[in-house]
């Protein structure tokens, strides 16, 4: 879990980076503080060519049939500058309202793909019910495998071929989650408070101490 | 000049140097200038030279008059029935046993060969040199009575060391288109190769072969055989799948035989893998993947969302993507 400007790793429940001090309150002054609506794919930018819409609102059609709980949102915008495009996901992830998607899969549940055109990047920013399961790492995977259809300027294309890669990628992390779901709870499980800790070596004593006075015996 | 007039004179003085001129005795030039005598006359007269007496031939005797007048032996009577009492089994007819049993069993051999591989038989009834047939056999009337019928044949009485006493007759079906000149003609053609052998039984061996060499041509004179004009032979159209086909027979034959024993079974096992993978095609296509859902806190006052990832710039066609990952701090909301 990273900071959306200092790109720091912060703690679990952290109100503000501990780091820079960033919090929503930052950017809700920069692009407001009010809800906004949106589709699932929303072209402001305009680079999705009206032919090809249909096979990308096909391939969100798709990963939303794939995974029940989740969806996928696309953004391509402009003038968000390539530094500030993490904060801006950060932003739209919190404050959109998508009116195509369902409410039983609220933003939580949401990953977005921004596309600035003018700095040439692209983001991949996630809800907190995907926090256990994705990762940067996974998300840059995703973003390589279109890299090549961008420089081009297949947006369509190259949006496609990360839908593709990011199922890829959660269908094996929902099936090694079936298997295993402690492993990806403990992720985001509350730290344990100091006391606690305290309290259980103490208790471990305890239980070291009456195994060997039972053994003396 | 005068050498030359020199060697002039020393030439005629050198050929005056050689024998003299024949010159007439004084009766010859007589008997010229009279007529009697006639320069070269004795070259152009046969009697040149003057006859030697006749020598002295004593007159035979009587008894060697008697034996020179007496005929050559006839064959016996016992063999008379034997040659020409009924129309011969067997191409050479030799009831006096004049060649040795392997010799007869060659020339039989040769003269049934030479009946398979012709339309006109060849029989051949041997006698021996010095033997004459009786008068009262009539050699026409034998052949004409035994060979008038059946397959055309070419009757021969060879006699054994004296081959060009043979006659031959043909049968009255080929008597007709077979000319009797020619049939003489082929006779006189195998005496002359009979005659260059040395001994009888080679005489007669040769003799048969030539004979049968001139039936060959008798039988196409006689129409019997008609010569098939040679074609070009056709190399055996093969065509190209032939050879395959029988490749493909016998590989065809095989899958017969497999699919016989192994089709049920394979086709139950083909449908059921097909069913199995169809199946899980279709599951995994129709499958929904599930996350479970944990507590987790809010961070950065996001009510939704904080999960950051990747970003990543397009802007280089000559840098990789992990080269254009972009991991900079954007500090103070640069």
């Amino acid at each position: 879990m990273k900071c959306p400007r200092c790109v720091q790793v912060i703690h679990r429940g952290a109100t503000v980076c501990p780091h820079c001090g960033f919090g929503l309150a930052e950017v809700d002054a920069k692009y407001g503080g009010e809800d906004v609506s949106l589709r699932r794919l929303a072209d402001v930018a305009g680079l999705i060519r009206n032919r090809e819409r249909g096979k990308v609102s096909a391939a969100l059609d798709g990963f939303s049939r794939k995974f029940p709980q989740l969806f996928f949102a696309v953004y391509t915008g402009s003038g968000q500058g390539g530094g500030n495009l993490r904060q801006f996901g950060f932003w739209l992830m919190n404050r959109a309202a998508f009116e195509d998607v369902p409410v039983d899969r609220p933003n939580e549940a949401g990953i977005l793909l921004v596309i600035d055109a003018d700095s040439k990047s692209a983001s991949v920013t996630w809800g907190y019910m995907l926090d256990p399961f994705l990762t940067e790492e996974d998300t840059f995977q995703c973003l390589s495998r279109a890299h090549a259809y961008w420089l081009e300027g297949r947006y369509a294309d190259g949006t496609v071929r990360v839908i593709a890669q990011l199922e890829k990628v959660l269908k094996k992390k929902a099936a090694q989650a079936r298997r295993d779901p402690e492993r990806f709870e403990r992720k985001v499980a509350p730290p344990q408070r100091t006391g606690e800790i305290a309290r259980r070596i103490r208790e471990g004593h305890k239980h070291a101490a009456a195994k060997t006075t039972e053994v003396a015996r | 000049m005068k050498i030359a007039a020199w060697i002039l004179s020393a030439g005629m003085a050198f050929g005056a140097a050689q024998p003299p001129i024949p010159a007439w005795q004084p009766d010859d030039l007589k008997a010229l200038k009279s007529g009697e005598l006639i320069p070269g006359l004795l070259l152009l007269t046969e009697d040149a030279t003057p006859e030697s007496p006749a020598p002295e031939v004593p007159a035979p005797p009587a008894e060697e008059i008697a034996e020179a007048a007496k005929p050559a032996p006839e064959v016996a009577e016992q063999y008379l029935e034997a040659y020409f009492g009924a129309r011969p089994e067997k191409f050479l007819v030799d009831p006096q046993g004049l060649l040795g049993a392997k010799d007869f069993r060659d020339r039989e051999n040769f003269l049934k060969y030479h009946s398979g591989d012709s339309e006109i038989d060849l029989f051949v009834y041997l006698f021996d040199g010095h033997q004459e047939i009786p008068s009262e056999v009539r050699e026409e009337e034998i052949v004409e009575r035994h060979f008038s019928s059946g397959k055309p044949a070419v009757v021969v009485y060879y006699y054994l060391g004296a081959p060009q006493k043979s006659d031959i007759y043909v049968s009255p079906l080929i008597s007709d288109v077979v000319s009797a000149a020619e049939q003489r003609r082929a006779l006189a053609s195998s005496v002359e190769e009979a005659l260059e052998k040395p001994d009888k039984l080679a005489q007669f061996e040769a003799f048969c072969v030539q004979l049968a060499i001139r039936i060959y041509w008798m039988e196409r004179a006689a129409g019997l055989v008609r010569d098939v004009p040679s074609q070009p032979v056709t190399r055996p159209e093969v065509s190209p799948v032939a050879e395959p086909e029988g490749k493909h027979g016998k590989i065809a034959a095989k899958i017969h035989e497999v699919v016989a024993q192994w089709g049920a079974s394979a086709a139950i096992m083909t449908a059921s893998v097909l069913t199995v993978v169809s199946g899980v095609w279709f599951a995994r296509r129709k499958a929904k993947y599930r996350f479970p859902v944990f507590d987790v806190p809010p961070r950065l006052g996001g009510a939704h969302a904080a999960g950051i990832g990747a970003v990543i710039s397009f802007g280089s066609t000559t840098q990789s993507p992990s080269s254009q990952r972009n991991d900079v701090p954007d500090y103070l909301g640069l």
